[in-house]
């Protein structure tokens, strides 16, 4: 294994090489955030909350994609450890003003936030900007629903909003084209020679040890070397423990440079999506075959969390929330482990969460994919989040139910799990027994519903107290019953 | 001239706009970081410091015993301690302070403050502070007429109480201050605060200087909306005591947890009212006790208690009426000056009464809103006597109920309504009628300082603050016209207290207004004085003409007499020659609020100078198994008087609206028992995000309609569009009561979040349930 102590990326147009040593004193951990802050010319990056619920530091990363372009995403840089930028492009606010001939020209969209009236104290302005950014690169002339999409992990407490959408609109016009257009190729180059390199890095400073394989074999050696290292792919959670809870972290593992754990695999049978695709990459993946997780999916955090966090990462942080694992029971889906020397197992998610934030993940191993079967179409599966904000907020109860039924309208098989109302994700056990094979109506369901209210005693906490978590997860049962009730 | 946009707005969507925690403090700049209580009430029992102090890198260690003035920060009332000494009364309370060479090494050292504490049972509700009696300042009363014969005589009473949650104000940047010692005792203070000269006091009292050893200046603040008015003073006094002790230019930017759990909120109220009305849905007759949690120190807690009692009329007449405010203590942030400053607690509870009184009548809840309006030639005077003058009530509900197709859609949502058993759609219309002026009269004042220099270009100083409403935007707007000079040619300053002393908060939405007006007198002297040099200029240029004085005028970078407007002198010409003849091209100016007054004791008088109306029709679709509402189309129509600056206004009104609808339905902070805040981040604070404006927002301002006698024409419009979003919680109730066929009154409180609405449906399908058995 190779010991570079380096990462490489380009900024402001430039190749850089930030080193790891005692020298340099740099944490591996130092947030992107942090990191640019601490230059003297990308203080318009704004830390608003430092855990990505704001987006005032939204910066913008390209990577080389597989068409030969670069892939632009927006990312709350609060939330992104340095080396997560290694082979890729940063951008930010500074960078999107340029000069031609002695003359400074606004990139289309801060010229539309501009004449939209788009800011008024100025502080979420420049992550808006990037955001907007993202937007403009990705889609010409987008829906309101992709807009609404783009910002909806940019909080604003002043303008409202509507001028900011309206500048969205006017500015993504032109094939996302703009003074970066003609450098693309280059930098395209220049982050495809950094990752053909694939070598494993490992960092070191301020008593952190950061590992960053390239290969699968080399993270299970690590993993088995180091027993006790963090394992993190996309961070959002990870990186709170920093940010938030003031942890230090000694040993770091980063798989997101793993080219194995990004697999996608679909047969007729079940959809394999690699441990570390990105949620957005799986909510694009998902739509029509797993609509309900496409479905999920789009009010999962926001799009700048959606393009770092990953499905192996939202099963291993066992959050009794965990606003997909409801679902993924009711699938069935199935988390597949690699540990050195070949060693492979499969367990089903359902097994694999063990409790309050505890799984099955045994020393050694690595979650590598989820397998999730393709419901056959007499299957009706469908998954609720109710929370205090439709959209960025983590769920106070979420639901997940599957149901088949007979030819007479009676339940042959349902399968009811809750989020939010237990220390782990729960399934209602004896709902589901007390629904077997009785008539899907009305009356029925409404009895469910008073068992679902006995089956359960959830917490009140700052999300919501326990009686409207209750309610809230018996009225799911009706919702899914509206849904579902044959007509 | 074509309205400019935000002056900033350049700045802010290139990254170079400057806030605090991006100035450069120099190489010896330290992290200041704040240690403070975990318990909402105790004693302190011991602390032991000298961990933290010995840690490397740490520069200073200090707690009360080290303040070199007083220990206060209280703003009006010296009951605000600036670090604790022997109890804490909140969670949140500054106890130690820690200057350190990097924010990490300051947290470090704040782990190895050792504090110990001996708790005591907290008080956190209106209802424990009421049984212990624990009043704060005097109740503020206003009635008239005889309101218990009022309620007799009336054929139909309705009691009740209602509950308001306070509200986190979430400013995108966090309380932040750089403090930078100069020579002898100075200290120059870079402060993101509303209000430049209370900082500037309460620096110099904390230190024990004079206040002319203490500059404040404020470039710009990333969101203000009260939450700076009084508490930016705290991390100024913090910051500034540090770089006392270190001699080190020290600088404090909240970390977003700290400055959720250690800042006051807008207050939650508790309001308990009585209410007798005839058979037309008119009120006869109105009782009110407001109470505020006002939290542990007084802040602005009264004069925030008396706005919510000159508002709990809103914009309806009522012949027989009693306000009763109280304001109680408990072991919470003291509560702080919050958009509205106690108008919306005091408007939300007429306004949920009049949604009763439609129910209860059968009757459409805005004709009942209609019936009750202050009326143009009787009926026309507030319960504290104020005339309400130029009243645009009317013409806003006829051009409102027109352009929002009221009636119609009224129709569509009913028939929509009963073809949905689950959701439910909700439709309200609610007016504003808010008072524009400092209640505490004295205020009402503000200074400029207006430079001309000798290349023709112009500073303009004023004493107002720009935390993102466009202040300096609409100054810049007058200073142009004024002086006839584009906006190339003018800067407005940074707020500074050695340019402009003495200033008022910028508070009240009364920034344009007040400064506004202080810079056009500053102006006014400046040309008094280049009028006569400009006279004489153009009677050498053109001696067959005539130029007098009294036509002289300043436009378009020329000056001219106005029958002769061809031959002028350019400004950049006229300047240097002024300069020359020793005339001095810089003036003060001022101005103060005219004919405003208030007999705190008679409980009468004219506190406004006028009075800032708007209205509202919102449209929301709730589905009532999950809780979550949609706003599927608002409509406002707001009155600015002659519009000062429309970008800036229309900003005004969207954003105020937006941030109403936050404290309205989604913002809900609790605690517990102890008196630790729960939702002291935004991972559990939600205030609006891009997906929570309505689908179709339409909104306008009034045309046509002057204010008299104010800068330009122009009305206030900071806070007023707040509460317009009250529209969009009786839409949620009105979508709530449509379970029951509107029959039941449905259980409500604010902010209709989605716990009560799930509570609040599933008590009405109990209620149907049991009429069906």
């Amino acid at each position: 294994m190779s010991n570079s102590g380096s990462i490489s990326f380009v900024l402001d147009g430039e190749l850089k090489k930030l080193s790891f040593n005692s020298e340099t004193g740099i944490k591996p951990t130092t947030t992107v955030l942090n990191y640019l802050r601490s230059l003297d010319n990308h203080k318009g990056v704004k830390e608003g909350c430092a855990e990505g619920d704001c987006g005032a530091c939204t910066v913008v990363i390209a990577s080389p994609g597989s068409d030969g372009g670069l892939v632009y995403n927006a990312v709350d840089s609060c939330l992104v450890f340095l080396p997560a930028i290694h082979g890729k492009q940063v951008i930010t606010v500074e960078n999107l003003k340029h000069r031609e001939k002695g003359i400074s020209h606004l990139h289309p969209v801060q010229e539309k936030m501009v004449t939209n009236n788009g800011s008024q104290c100025g502080y979420c302005t420049p992550g808006i900007v990037m955001s907007l950014f993202a937007l403009y690169k990705n889609h010409h002339q987008p829906s309101r629903e992709i807009i609404l999409d783009a910002l909806t992990g940019n909080l604003c407490r002043c303008t409202g909003y509507q001028p900011i959408v309206n500048a969205a609109e006017q500015a993504c016009q032109f094939q996302g084209k703009d003074h970066f257009t003609p450098s693309e190729h280059q930098v395209y180059n220049q982050l495809q020679a950094l990752g053909k390199k694939q070598t494993d890095i490992i960092l070191e400073g301020k008593g952190q040890q950061y590992f960053l394989p390239a290969a699968l074999e080399s993270a299970l050696s690590i993993r088995e070397l180091y027993p006790d290292a963090v394992i993190t792919c996309g961070a959002t959670d990870v990186a709170l423990r920093q940010t938030k809870k003031m942890e230090h972290l000694p040993l770091i593992l980063d798989v997101s440079a793993i080219r194995e754990l990004k697999v996608y695999h679909e047969t007729d049978k079940d959809i394999t999506f690699g441990a570390g695709l990105s949620l957005e990459a799986i909510k694009s993946l998902s739509k029509g075959s797993l609509q309900a997780l496409f479905n999920m999916l789009v009010v999962f955090g926001s799009l700048q969390i959606r393009n770092m966090a990953t499905l192996g990462g939202n099963i291993a942080s066992a959050s009794p929330i965990g606003d997909t694992l409801p679902l993924l029971f009711v699938y069935g889906a199935v988390v597949n482990l690699a540990a050195s020397g070949g060693r492979e197992r499969s367990v089903p998610v359902e097994q694999f969460i063990k409790g309050y934030r505890q799984t099955d993940l045994k020393p050694g191993e690595i979650i590598t994919s989820v397998t999730i079967p393709k419901p056959p179409s007499k299957i009706h599966i469908e998954s609720y989040k109710v929370s205090r904000r439709k959209d960025l907020d983590i769920s106070t109860v979420s639901a997940a139910f599957a149901l088949q039924l007979d030819d007479e309208n009676r339940v042959k098989q349902v399968s009811i799990v809750y989020g939010g109302m237990a220390a782990r994700t729960q399934r209602a056990a004896a709902v589901e027994a007390f629904l077997q094979r009785k008539p899907w109506q009305y009356d029925v369901v409404k009895q469910a519903m008073e068992q679902v209210e006995q089956e359960f005693t959830p917490l009140s906490d700052a999300r919501s107290d326990k009686e409207a978590r209750k309610i809230a997860a018996s009225n799911l049962l009706l919702k899914f019953y509206q849904q579902t009730c044959p007509r | 001239m074509s309205e400019l946009y935000h002056d900033s707005a350049i700045k802010h969507v290139t990254g170079e706009s400057v806030y605090v925690n991006d100035l450069d403090g120099g190489r010896r700049e330290l992290a200041g970081h704040v240690v403070y209580s975990p318990h909402g009430h105790a004693r302190i029992l011991s602390m032991d410091i000298s961990g933290a102090r010995a840690l490397d890198g740490v520069k200073a260690v200090i707690t009360a015993s080290d303040i070199p003035g007083v220990n206060q920060m209280g703003p009006v009332v010296h009951d605000e301690l600036c670090l604790a000494e022997d109890i804490v009364d909140f969670a949140g309370q500054a106890v130690v302070l820690i200057a350190a060479e990097s924010k990490d090494i300051a947290r470090e050292a704040a782990r190895l403050v050792k504090v110990e504490y001996e708790t005591l049972p907290p008080v956190l509700t209106i209802e424990d502070a009421m049984e212990k009696d624990l009043l704060l300042g005097t109740p503020r009363e206003i009635k008239r007429g005889d309101v218990d014969k009022g309620l007799d005589d009336a054929p139909y009473r309705i009691s009740g109480t209602l509950q308001t949650g306070a509200q986190e104000h979430w400013y995108l940047e966090t309380q932040s201050c750089l403090c930078i010692p100069g020579e002898d005792q100075e200290m120059n203070v870079y402060s993101s605060t509303q209000h430049p000269t209370e900082t500037q006091a309460i620096v110099a009292e904390v230190l024990g200087v004079a206040r002319n050893e203490v500059v404040v200046e404020t470039r710009r603040m990333g969101g203000g909306f009260g939450g700076k008015e009084t508490q930016a003073n705290h991390v100024a006094a913090w910051a500034a005591l540090l770089a006392f002790h270190t001699s080190s230019p020290v600088k404090i930017h909240l970390f977003r947890d700290d400055d959720q759990i250690m800042t006051g909120k807008r207050h939650p109220f508790k309001a308990f009212y009585e209410a007798g009305f005839d058979e037309q849905g008119r009120i006869m007759a109105y009782k009110v006790h407001l109470h505020s949690n006002a939290g542990a120190a007084t802040d602005l807690s009264m004069a925030i208690l008396e706005r919510a009692v000159f508002h709990a009329d809103n914009a309806y007449f009522i012949p027989h009426i009693s306000v009763c405010g109280k304001a109680w203590k408990t072991n919470l942030p003291s509560n702080t000056a919050f958009r509205g400053f106690g108008g919306p607690q005091g408007m939300a509870v007429i306004e949920n009464l009049i949604d009763r009184i439609a129910r209860q009548l059968k009757m459409d809840s805005a004709e009942v809103r209609y019936r009750n309006f202050y009326r143009e030639q009787e009926n026309n005077t507030t319960h504290y006597g104020q005339l309400v003058d130029n009243n645009r009530l009317f013409v806003l509900y006829d051009k409102l109920i027109q352009s929002s197709d009221y009636t119609k859609r009224r129709h569509q949502v009913n028939v929509f309504n009963q073809k949905n058993s689950y959701v439910k759609r909700g439709l309200a219309l609610t007016p504003v009628k808010f008072g524009i002026s400092f209640t505490t009269s004295f205020l009402n004042q503000a200074g400029a300082l207006v430079n001309i220099y000798q290349d023709g270009t112009v500073l303009v100083n004023h004493g107002g603050t720009e935390m993102g409403q466009g202040l300096h935007t609409k100054i810049l707007e007058v200073a142009c016209s004024e002086l006839g000079l584009p906006a190339t040619k003018i800067k407005v300053n940074a707020t500074n207290t050695s340019k402009v002393p003495n200033t008022s908060p910028t508070a009240a939405s009364s920034g344009s207004d007040l400064n506004g007006m202080a810079v056009k007198n500053a102006i006014h002297k400046l040309k008094k004085r280049l009028t006569p040099v400009a006279v004489k200029m153009l009677t050498e240029q053109y001696p067959d003409f005539e130029i007098r004085e009294e036509n002289i005028a300043f436009r378009e970078g020329y000056v001219f007499d106005k029958n002769f407007p061809s031959r002028g002198v350019s400004f950049n010409v006229l300047i240097p020659k002024a300069y020359q003849q020793q005339v001095s091209l810089s003036a003060t100016g001022f101005y103060k609020t005219p004919g405003i007054y208030f007999d705190k004791s008679k409980g009468k008088g004219k506190p406004f100078y006028y009075f800032a109306f708007g209205m509202a029709v919102a449209e929301v679709e709730v589905d009532l198994l999950t809780g979550h509402y949609k706003n599927t189309r608002t409509d406002i129509l707001h009155d600015a008087g002659r519009s000062l600056n429309r970008n800036v206004d229309m900003g005004q009104v969207e954003g105020g609206f937006i941030q109403g609808v936050g404290w309205c339905t989604t913002e809900v902070i609790k605690w517990n028992d102890k008196g630790n805040i729960l939702n002291y981040s935004p991972d559990n604070y939600k205030i609006p995000s891009v997906q929570d404006i309505p689908d179709d927002f339409r909104v306008s301002l009034l045309e046509g309609v002057p204010n008299p006698n104010t800068i330009k024409q122009s009305k206030a419009v900071g806070e007023p569009p707040f509460m317009l979003a009250l529209s969009v919680w009786l839409a949620v109730k009105d979508a709530i009561s449509a379970m029951g066929n509107h029959a039941i009154e449905p259980d409500f409180a604010l902010p209709a979040s989605n716990e009560l609405i799930l509570k609040s449906a599933r008590k009405i399908t109990e209620k149907l349930s049991v009429y069906e058995k």
